[in-house]
């Protein structure tokens, strides 16, 4: 194949990839990332590589089941699984779900009130315009605004070459792996690690590859797609922890959200710099706000064995287009409910995510070692060893992040 | 007979089955699914033990419901099994599986799959695709029966007969629809009857409160008149009436006449005062007569009113008829003195009187006609509707031609219909 043919073939097939894993870079993400930068400097920038490996090790598995069996995760799960394990992984995945679209729509709101616009404004305006963008648009239509919204990730970039940061000290730290048994420093890491490997992720990525009719033959440039995905993503992860590293954690600034990051910014980088990571912030809730519960709506009509896809008009795929509303609808109720117990539900969502990753995972992996399913496509022996060993490292982590969510909260403490 | 009635698949998975010492042989795990005529039915059990598989053949089955299911043989003599591709297996090919439509649009995955005693064998009646078949599977259907109670509704039915299925093989991806999906939703009255009249009684009325009163009332007309009536006395009275008030007079007297007297009379008296009226009219007939078969709705104009006024008031009219072809044309006594058709109508001038271009040579039968009678003339004119004439020609009705069909020839659901 002729160089130009390649590329072309790539611009065709490339999106899913690119989109889930920027995706991941959602509010949570982007908090998780400045919280780490502010406190313990560059010191955790060494995670992000094991990490970006893991996360390409698991979403091309994914990938490859979408391209070869042409349905979705949940679908292969009910498919092979029955109905009682797929009910209450599904279930879970709702409530774990409708939490991480309240964590977006709350960094959306943060965002807009530092740009001086109220929320009561913008997190209605912003609701209708992604319900209007996914119930009105087409497939193709959607991917190109969301590749579009990816690139103004990079206005973190941009923040973090403003940031001005000792370029010889950042690499090193990137590259040489700093363990301290702090416990705050640990849960750090596996933070980092559980905001990026996400159980509905999984879902998206297959459902929009078998969405969008990848075939077998262009098998490659999806996974092209999926490892360029993963590395932008963790680069926007490096540039986030770089900037706070470099302008807050110097002057000991704790900070406990992506949008106070954007505050305690401006008297070190200045007006630009504070403006930038804030409109970056609200760029990626945005996209978290579309995707997390176009996500739900696939699984769930996926498991259900209805029709679903953004191709769809509302009569054609009823429950995907409501499960989709509602969603929406209901985490930016819950926004403007002056009291709601926002943070409580983060925490809900987040130890919820943790508990069912382990399972999605090992369903994922399972399934694509299915002869029957994927025929020659199955992971080869070698790469299997590579995969289980990933997923059980992430699986000790996070059983070990649920443990310290959970044991402070039951105490109060 | 070793299944009599019928049970969910679910009803049966991981249930012990016993051998004549009264010792669990193992569990069931699947069953073979073989072709059958008219339904796929069950040809062996697959059960499991620690890790082995054995096949006990339907011949071998002593007892098979939902409590409890045995064998004929030992323990020491099931025949082991293997696994094969081959097989239709109803858990694995079938459970969780898509159903998509003839177009290939999703509609529903099969949540659980029900089996009904047929002669000897247990064949494979419908597919559950609704909610109450992922309750079941959960096991939890009886206690969200008493949760939807308290909202005062229903949880509804959902199944897709295996008539609507196409024919399934091993190794299947999905099931495939022979209709397009609108069809299930929507499906015909005729097809609901007929669905309604292969399960049993208890689901048949079960399956008939969840439909609207309109798709109700003409699935009813559909349906053999036992069965009818053995729906209509299950419901109270109120509904009953709500769904007769919906028919046309003819088949609401029908359904009425094979009730108990009080049991009709109680409906009745829910009815509308004028509709209920007619149906008594016609409930004097004897019911293999013409008077039995007519129904009391019908047009008819004076023979002043000219083309332009029949047309404008018939598309007013003609709305609540079932069969509205002719306009009769009646004297001030109500005589009938002529008839024209829709087409004749629709051809004629538009300031034409009715007087002048009416049929009057007339084709009618008294009331006390046998329905053969009136059979044959509907067939030797070629009409669509004959009117019925007392001996003074005062008009009482007409009968319909699709009424008479109805009776020389049972429709489909009332002929397939058997009962459990």
């Amino acid at each position: 194949m002729k160089l130009r043919e390649r590329i072309f073939l790539f611009l065709a097939v490339m999106g899913p990839g690119i989109i889930t894993a920027n995706i991941d870079n959602d509010a949570s993400g982007i908090t998780t990332y400045s919280v780490a930068g502010a406190r313990f400097g560059y010191a955790l920038l060494w995670t992000l590589i094991p990490t970006t490996v893991a996360l390409v090790v698991i979403q091309e598995m994914v990938a490859r089941m979408g391209v070869i069996t042409g349905k979705g995760l949940a679908d292969l799960i009910r498919e092979n699984y029955g109905v009682k394990t797929t009910f209450y992984l599904m279930l879970g995945l709702l409530i774990a779900n409708i939490g991480t679209t309240v964590a977006n729509f709350a960094g959306w709101a943060a965002s807009m009130e530092i740009i001086g616009v109220s929320k009561y404004i913008m997190v209605p305006l912003g609701a209708v315009s992604i319900w209007m963008l996914v119930t009105k648009g087409s497939y193709r239509f959607i991917e190109r605004i969301l590749l579009f919204a990816c690139l103004i990730y990079f206005g973190y970039v941009i923040s973090g070459i403003m940031a001005k940061p000792e370029w010889i000290t950042v690499f090193k730290s990137t590259v040489t792996p700093q363990i301290k048994w702090d416990p705050e420093y640990v849960v750090m890491s596996i933070a980092i690690i559980g905001t990026t490997i996400t159980p509905w992720m999984q879902f998206y990525l297959q459902s929009s590859i078998a969405e969008k009719g990848i075939k077998k033959e262009n098998y490659k440039a999806s996974r092209l797609d999926v490892i360029i995905g993963c590395s932008i993503t963790d680069i926007i992860s490096f540039f986030v922890i770089v900037t706070c590293g470099a302008l807050l954690f110097p002057s000991g600034i704790r900070i406990n959200e992506a949008s106070e990051a954007a505050v305690a910014l401006k008297p070190f980088a200045g007006d630009y710099a504070s403006l930038l990571f804030a409109l970056s912030l609200a760029n990626a809730s945005l996209l978290g706000a579309i995707i997390v519960p176009l996500a739900t709506a696939y699984y769930i009509c996926e498991a259900m064995g209805w029709e679903a896809g953004v191709n769809k008009t509302f009569k054609e795929a009823p429950q995907f287009m409501w499960i989709y509303t509602l969603t929406v609808a209901l985490a930016a109720i819950v926004i403007l409910i002056p009291g709601a117990p926002l943070v409580f539900l983060m925490v809900l969502s987040s130890v919820i995510n943790g508990l069912l990753l382990p399972f999605v995972l090992i369903f994922a992996l399972m399934l694509v070692n299915n002869k029957s399913l994927m025929g020659e496509y199955v992971n080869p022996k070698s790469y299997n060893y590579i995969s289980w060993g990933t997923i059980i490292v992430i699986i000790g982590l996070t059983a070990f992040l649920l443990i310290t969510t959970i044991i402070p909260a039951a105490t109060g403490g | 007979m070793p299944l009599f009635g019928e049970l969910f698949l679910s009803d049966i998975i991981r249930k012990p089955v016993f051998d004549p010492k009264g010792e669990i042989t193992g569990r069931v795990k699947d069953i073979i699914v073989v072709k059958g005529d008219p339904l796929p039915k069950v040809s062996a059990l697959i059960i499991e033990r620690g890790k082995q598989l054995f096949r006990v053949t339907w011949e071998q089955i002593n007892l098979f419901n939902k409590r409890i299911i045995s064998t004929y043989l030992p323990a020491s003599l099931l025949e082991p099994y293997a696994i094969s591709e081959d097989d239709l297996l109803a858990v694995r090919d079938i459970l969780d599986k898509q159903i998509v439509d003839a177009n290939g649009a999703k509609v529903v995955r099969a949540n659980d799959i029900k089996l009904e005693g047929y002669d000897d064998d247990a064949v494979l009646i419908a597919v559950d695709v609704g909610i109450r078949g992922i309750l079941r599977r959960l096991g939890i259907e009886r206690g969200s029966e008493g949760f939807f109670k308290l909202f005062q509704t229903r949880m509804p039915y959902n199944m897709i007969s295996w008539n609507y299925l196409q024919p399934l093989k091993p190794k299947l991806q999905s099931i495939t629809l022979t209709v397009p999906r609108q069809m299930v939703s929507e499906l015909h009255p005729a097809d609901i009857a007929d669905i309604i009249s292969k399960v049993s009684r208890e689901e048949g009325t079960h399956l008939f409160k969840d439909l609207d009163i309109e798709t109700a009332a003409e699935a009813l007309s559909e349906l053999k008149p036992q069965m009818q009536a053995d729906i209509i006395n299950a419901m109270d009275a109120e509904k009953a009436a709500d769904i007769i008030e919906e028919m046309p007079p003819d088949e609401a007297a029908d359904v009425l006449s094979d009730l108990p007297t009080e049991k009709a009379q109680e409906i009745l008296e829910h009815i509308e005062k004028e509709d209920a009226e007619d149906i008594q009219e016609l409930l004097g007939h004897e019911e293999d007569t013409a008077g039995g078969l007519m129904t009391n709705e019908f047009i008819a104009y004076s023979p002043e009113t000219t083309v332009r006024e029949t047309i404008e008031r018939f598309k007013k009219d003609a709305e609540e008829i079932e069969s509205g072809y002719y306009i009769y044309v009646l004297d001030e006594q109500e005589k009938l003195i002529g008839v024209t058709s829709l087409r004749d109508l629709l051809l004629a001038e538009a300031g034409a009187r009715l007087s002048e271009i009416m049929e009057t040579k007339l084709k009618t039968v008294p009331p006390d006609a046998d329905e053969m009678t009136a059979a044959k003339i509907i067939s030797k004119y070629n009409l669509l509707a004959l009117p019925v004439v007392d001996s003074e020609g005062f008009l009482l009705g007409i009968v319909a031609i699709d009424d008479i069909i109805d009776r020389i020839l049972p429709p489909s659901a009332k002929r397939k219909r058997r009962k459990v």
